[in-house]
């Protein structure tokens, strides 16, 4: 094969096609176009619409990775039409030589590669995703606000996100609950809540602990995987949960008496305590009417976990508990001197 | 004969004993052998490090030493303790004053963290130390009949920052270990998502709703069996199988094995031996 050849090839986009007002149901068109190595999907995707089928509906804008209006799926994950190589796609390809152009999910269809974000910014907004000053509105313009290098630190790579929502199409909880946060307003939500200039903190953090708030993240890290800015989305879903049980204690919240019964049992035992982790999660009524009758399943075939008293301690408990005590110490005492 | 410092995961020692079971049966046939560490303590399973973060690498740090002083890698059958150790090595690696401050208390029982073992899972250990060749060549009863989907599971894969052995939108490890089992792997857009283990208690019915959408396409492409590297998959996938699939209408079931399971069968134990007699779908 000469050289030039394999700077021009044919590619077919397989592109999923729907228009509401006609289609039952959802299609797709199949576009084969030369291309040129070195040739992005958006590209790609005008020169169908200009040349090909001008009925091709999708959204773009800037072209640079910037605007974040080309979210959609290619080869089946989300992600930028703009700053994807046509070329690194065809080594993706389940047919060769054929990229799958599809719509973000999670969101409502609008047409073709178009989704509705309206639900994004609904969300934004019930999670009040901005800073609302500290500082009085009279007073304003008076004095500066000074943020030092170490919280800038803390948000820095949050302010990449560009909103292409890319996460949310890919997130796990999110499709099984459209009322779920969603990874992109948890991420606007930590970046708000760690800003010094910010006042309303306390009442961000009590939605975000309310039903389909922080606490139903399932800590699958596809969207941070995904992120076509790498931010680490996950660190700030952490980081609410982190300050969540901080600063209102473990026991406002099911995920957050979750999570603390597992320092307990570690601090205790060295191991989990399974048998009681249901009831010390959400009480004893859901435990009884939800996995009764599965209990029942697993006794039959021994695979209930053993009751409290039955957990074996690991080897060497005493020392560990010790060492696990001196560190909590460690941090009460930090935690002291931060507040002084 | 190759060793490793085995952790002994809490799910494993208490719900899916069945997985260390089948692996103590057919460790020195691949000429392996898991010492297993009784000073394991939980690693905190993916919420100590947002309860408290320095607990978490106290813990972890000294699960870690322990192998350490055995001078072997760590191993573990479980991807969340896999993720969360590999997590808080990370940091141990990255901070000093961090390493400092759990070695001075970790020092009461003459431990100290270095960083010089590895920590692995098991299904690593097959495919990069003893090969799927040497695997190939042990093979008694090849998997021949079965059609196998893998799950590999969100820890094993996701963040690749921390993992980053398996390509995570496109993971091959366990596939290419079904092969050499001789099963058929199925390819099918579910083997790299979620179970929805991890909110099981707190938001059941939108991780029921994962689970299902994932057993449903195993049960659509026509697969035997999915076999999974993760024992907290699996008791979604199998325990929480006829619940899922109710909530979605589905009347199909599927059974899934653990990884330890399938290795097992083609080394040629029996079912019963494996332990798969346990499993709630049979």
């Amino acid at each position: 094969m000469g050289e030039h050849k394999e700077e021009m090839r044919d590619v077919t986009f397989r592109v999923l096609r729907f228009n509401p007002q006609v289609d039952n149901k959802p299609y797709f068109d199949d576009y084969t176009i030369p291309v040129e190595k070195g040739i992005t999907v958006l590209r790609a995707l005008n020169y169908i619409k200009e040349q090909v089928d001008p009925t091709v509906s999708f959204r773009a804008f800037c072209q640079a990775g910037i605007c974040g209006s080309c979210g959609m799926r290619i080869n089946g994950i989300s992600k930028l039409a703009c700053t994807t190589q046509v070329w690194d796609e065809l080594e993706k390809c389940k047919v060769p030589d054929v990229i799958k152009v599809e719509p973000l999910r999670n969101m409502p269809h609008i047409k073709d590669l178009i989704v509705d974000m309206d639900p994004m910014v609904d969300k934004m907004k019930k999670y009040s995703n901005w800073v609302e000053s500290t500082m009085p509105e009279s007073k304003m313009g008076e004095k500066e606000f000074l943020i030092s290098e170490e919280e800038f630190k803390e948000y820095d790579k949050s302010t990449d996100c560009i909103l292409c929502a890319s996460c949310m199409s890919e997130c796990s909880i999110l499709r099984a609950n459209k009322e779920y946060v969603a990874p992109a307003i948890l991420l606007k939500s930590h970046r708000m809540n760690v800003d010094s200039r910010d006042g309303i903190h306390d009442k961000r953090m009590a939605e975000l602990v309310k039903d389909h708030g922080v606490w139903d993240c399932t800590h699958c890290y596809r969207c941070q995987e995904t992120c076509v800015k790498s931010i680490p989305i996950m660190d700030a879903i952490h980081g609410i949960r982190e300050e969540a049980i901080a600063e209102r204690g473990v026991r406002d919240t099911s995920g957050a008496r979750h999570a603390e019964a597992f320092m307990e049992d570690i601090a205790k035992k060295g191991k989990l305590v399974e048998a009681t982790l249901p009831v010390r999660t959400n009480g004893l009524g859901w435990t009884l009417k939800n996995l009764l009758p599965m209990a029942f399943k697993m006794v039959m075939k021994r695979r209930t976990p053993p009751p409290p008293p039955l957990v074996k301690a690991s080897k060497g408990i005493r020392k560990f508990r010790e060492e696990f005590n001196e560190m909590t110490s460690r941090v009460k005492r930090e935690q002291k001197d931060h507040k002084k | 004969m190759k060793r490793y410092a085995y952790y002994l995961s809490c799910i494993n020692e208490a719900m899916t004993k069945e997985v260390d079971r089948s692996l103590e049966l057919w460790q020195h046939d691949l000429g392996l052998e898991f010492v297993r560490m009784h000073e394991s303590v939980c690693c905190g399973g993916s919420n100590l490090d947002y309860v408290s973060p320095k607990h978490f690498a106290l813990v972890n740090a000294r699960n870690i030493a322990y192998a350490e002083k055995l001078g072997l890698d760590l191993v573990t059958s479980c991807n969340t303790c896999l993720l969360t150790i590999r997590s808080a090595k990370k940091r141990l690696d990255e901070s000093p004053e961090l390493r400092d401050e759990v070695n001075a208390i970790l020092k009461k029982e003459g431990l100290e963290y270095k960083g010089t073992s590895e920590v692995r899972h098991l299904l690593w250990v097959l495919v990069e130390d003893v090969g799927l060749d040497e695997i190939r060549s042990k093979v008694k009863v090849p998997l021949e009949n079965y059609s196998i989907a893998p799950f590999y599971g969100c820890h094993i894969l996701r963040p690749s920052t921390v993992l980053g052995k398996d390509n995570p939108l496109e993971p091959s490890s366990l596939d290419q270990l079904i092969e050499a089992l001789g099963g058929r792997t199925i390819d099918y857009d579910h083997k790299n998502k979620c179970c929805g283990f991890h909110t099981l208690l707190v938001a059941e019915e939108e991780s029921l709703n994962v689970a299902a959408e994932a057993l449903e396409e195993a049960i659509e492409r026509k697969a035997d069996f999915i076999v999974t590297p993760c024992p907290l998959c699996h008791t979604v996938l199998d325990g929480y199988q006829s619940k899922a699939l109710k909530q979605a209408s589905v009347t199909a079931s599927i059974p899934v094995f653990h990884l330890s399971e399938m290795v097992g069968l083609a080394l040629g134990y029996t079912p019963r031996q494996l332990g798969i007699k346990r499993h709630i779908v049979t």
